[in-house]
């Protein structure tokens, strides 16, 4: 049960720290800050950038499929690298295995082609 | 040889696989109008292969660390979720999915790869992927019909819930893990009975029943299950309805039973002891109660049909707290009657869709004048799911109910007998509203009197209606190879 109470401890910490410095700044917004908002005052600090527009702008849907597509790649660097790190200790139907593995997603890359996603309209 | 051995093993997945790319091939070379019939009987040629060639290797078989499972009961559950896949890839090849038709049949196969591997594993992390495949590929074919406002609204509904009760799922499986130190069900059935009601390990099966009971939508986990039903496509929904209750039932059945085996504790009146029986049976009550009460107000029949179906969890989770070896016998066949059933409803239900544009009560009217054969046949389905005799619904429910009771009384204790009589006096009101159904489709005068020319699927819904129907004149035919599968199961387990 040692454990837990640590966790707790640890968890208690965690809140508290935090909440400190915004505790500070709010009080030290009310006791000595002058009341003056404004436009300038209120605005997003963000780098020193003036922001332009808002957040919530719509964007192609047709970015998410690039990045699913991307994905395939990004998966397959995954399983090669280990399989190729240990390529020369592998009996031959361990490359098979990874061969009908590549198959698949080299399948999964032809197939969005073909359905034209890989062209940005 | 292991791959090769593992391949020999995973046969029937990897022709699935196969055919959904061929059959995604098919897709890309032309219009898909005219591959149409030509892609459907591609799928039911893999799916004939894939049944076929899981009887050419009888051999059993643990491999991986429990990863990949062969024994009797599985490769029975394995050809039911086949046959279920297959009665589904026919009902969709007349079905309103106009585009996109070789991705439709593609995801149903990988639907199906995702329910085999469930019935052929015995490992945690296994039973979470395949779950994940299954459940991914079902959520894009409910949201299949993009024109249709109601079929996205139920992907989207099914999709948030199916996603955060994967991940229910995924913590209390850690959580087991995490106490036990194994991911192997066999391996989890040896704990010692300290280990098995440490606090944190009873979390672990609160959540993990949680993700399950989504999969088999229980109250409360069954918010999804209408509206999937009502806004899918009709063969999605029966997919839904049937095949992955199926591999959803067997694979809870196994997990309780052998990876819970050492935390069942008690449901028996006023016994009450911590652990997944008295879960399992409040799950059970609550659904049986709100599943029939809640069916009474449908005036959709698709709606209808999934709160009959989260009774009918309900009545199924009632089977499993028997915990016993003729239990879960009775589960088993119960599921895959139910299954059987209901896929055969909703095949009526696809053919009355397309002829009258809804599947509200009233579109029944007067079918059977219309047709009178597909009438007989729902006759046959409702009433064999209201467990009337002789039909197949009746001995099933009449065996979950007897094998339960048999379980629980232990001298003057009453046992489960509150959750029996319970689903008895519940089973009574769902006669009512089955009835209903019935009272459209033969006594009210129909809409128009064209007599309906005969749909494609019309000879697989009445072969099911003649499976019901012998099935429970003659209950032994499925009934002795699943005791014999259970049995040889557990004798299986005995082993050291």
């Amino acid at each position: 049960m040692n454990d837990y109470l640590l966790l707790c401890i640890f968890l208690a910490i965690a809140i508290v720290f935090p909440l400190i410095p915004l505790a500070l700044a709010w009080l030290w917004a009310f006791f000595f800050s002058p009341g003056k908002p404004g436009k300038d005052k209120g605005a997003i600090y963000e780098c020193g950038i003036e922001s332009t527009g808002a957040a919530q702008v719509q964007f192609q849907s047709h970015y998410y499929l690039y990045a699913l597509v991307f994905l395939i790649f990004d998966v397959e660097t995954i399983f090669l690298l280990p399989f190729a790190a240990a390529f020369l200790k592998l009996p031959i139907a361990a490359f098979l295995a990874m061969m009908v593995f590549l198959l698949l997603l080299v399948e999964g890359l032809v197939w969005a082609w073909a359905k034209g996603i890989l062209q940005w309209k | 040889m292991i791959y090769l051995h593992l391949l020999k093993l995973l046969a029937p997945e990897a022709i699935l696989v196969v055919t959904a790319i061929l059959v995604l091939g098919l897709g890309l070379s032309g219009s898909s109008g005219r591959l149409r019939p030509l892609m459907t009987r591609l799928t039911l040629l893999g799916g004939l292969i894939a049944a076929w060639v899981l009887f050419i290797y009888p051999e059993d078989a643990c491999v991986l660390n429990g990863m990949v499972v062969l024994d009797p009961l599985g490769r029975i559950f394995k050809l039911a979720i086949l046959v279920l896949s297959m009665i589904t890839v026919i009902l969709s090849a007349a079905s309103p999915v106009r585009r996109h038709f070789a991705e439709y049949l593609a995801l149903i196969l990988f639907a199906t790869v995702g329910m085999l591997l469930l019935a052929g594993t015995e490992e945690l992390l296994m039973i979470f992927i395949a779950l994940e495949l299954t459940s991914i590929s079902l959520y894009v074919l409910t949201a299949y019909l993009k024109e249709s406002s109601a079929s996205a609204e139920a992907g989207l509904k099914y999709f948030l819930i199916g996603g955060v009760s994967a991940a229910f799922l995924l913590f209390g499986l850690s959580l087991v893990y995490g106490v036990e130190g194994t991911t192997n069900l066999r391996a989890l059935l040896a704990i010692s009975p300290a280990q098995a009601t440490d606090p944190l390990m009873l979390a672990g099966i609160v959540l993990t029943l949680a993700g399950f009971g989504f999969k088999v939508a229980a109250v409360p986990f069954h918010l999804w299950a209408p509206d999937v039903y009502e806004g899918a496509p009709t063969p999605t929904a029966a997919l839904v309805a049937s095949g992955s209750k199926v591999a959803g039932f067997f694979i809870l059945a196994k997990m309780l039973a052998i990876g819970f085996g050492a935390s069942a504790g008690m449901a028996a009146w006023s016994q009450f002891r911590p652990g997944w029986l008295p879960l399992l049976a409040v799950m059970a009550a609550l659904s049986i109660v709100l599943g029939n009460l809640a069916a009474l107000a449908q005036s959709n029949v698709k709606r209808l049909l999934a709160y009959s179906a989260i009774a009918h969890s309900g009545y199924m989770l009632l089977g499993l707290t028997s915990a016993t070896e003729a239990g879960f016998t009775a589960v088993f066949f119960y599921v895959i009657v139910y299954a059987l059933t209901t896929i055969g409803a909703f095949g009526v239900v696809e053919v009355v869709e397309r002829r009258r544009g809804g599947s509200q009560l009233q579109d029944f009217d007067g079918l059977y004048k219309a047709a009178p054969v597909l009438a007989i046949c729902m006759l046959v389905f409702l009433i064999s799911l209201a467990g009337i005799p002789p039909l197949a619904g009746f001995f099933g429910k009449f065996y979950m109910f007897a094998e339960t009771l048999a379980a629980s009384g232990e001298g003057s204790n009453p046992g489960m007998l509150w959750l029996v009589g319970l689903a008895i006096a519940m089973n009574a009101v769902s006669l009512y509203y089955y009835l209903i159904v019935l009272k459209h489709v033969f006594v009210a005068k129909p809409v128009d009197d064209e007599p309906c020319k005969s749909a494609a699927c019309t000879p697989v819904i009445v072969v099911l209606a003649l499976v019901i129907l012998l099935l429970g004149l003659f209950p032994d035919a499925l009934l002795e190879p699943l005791r014999a599968a259970v049995s040889f199961y557990t004798a299986s387990l005995n082993l050291p």
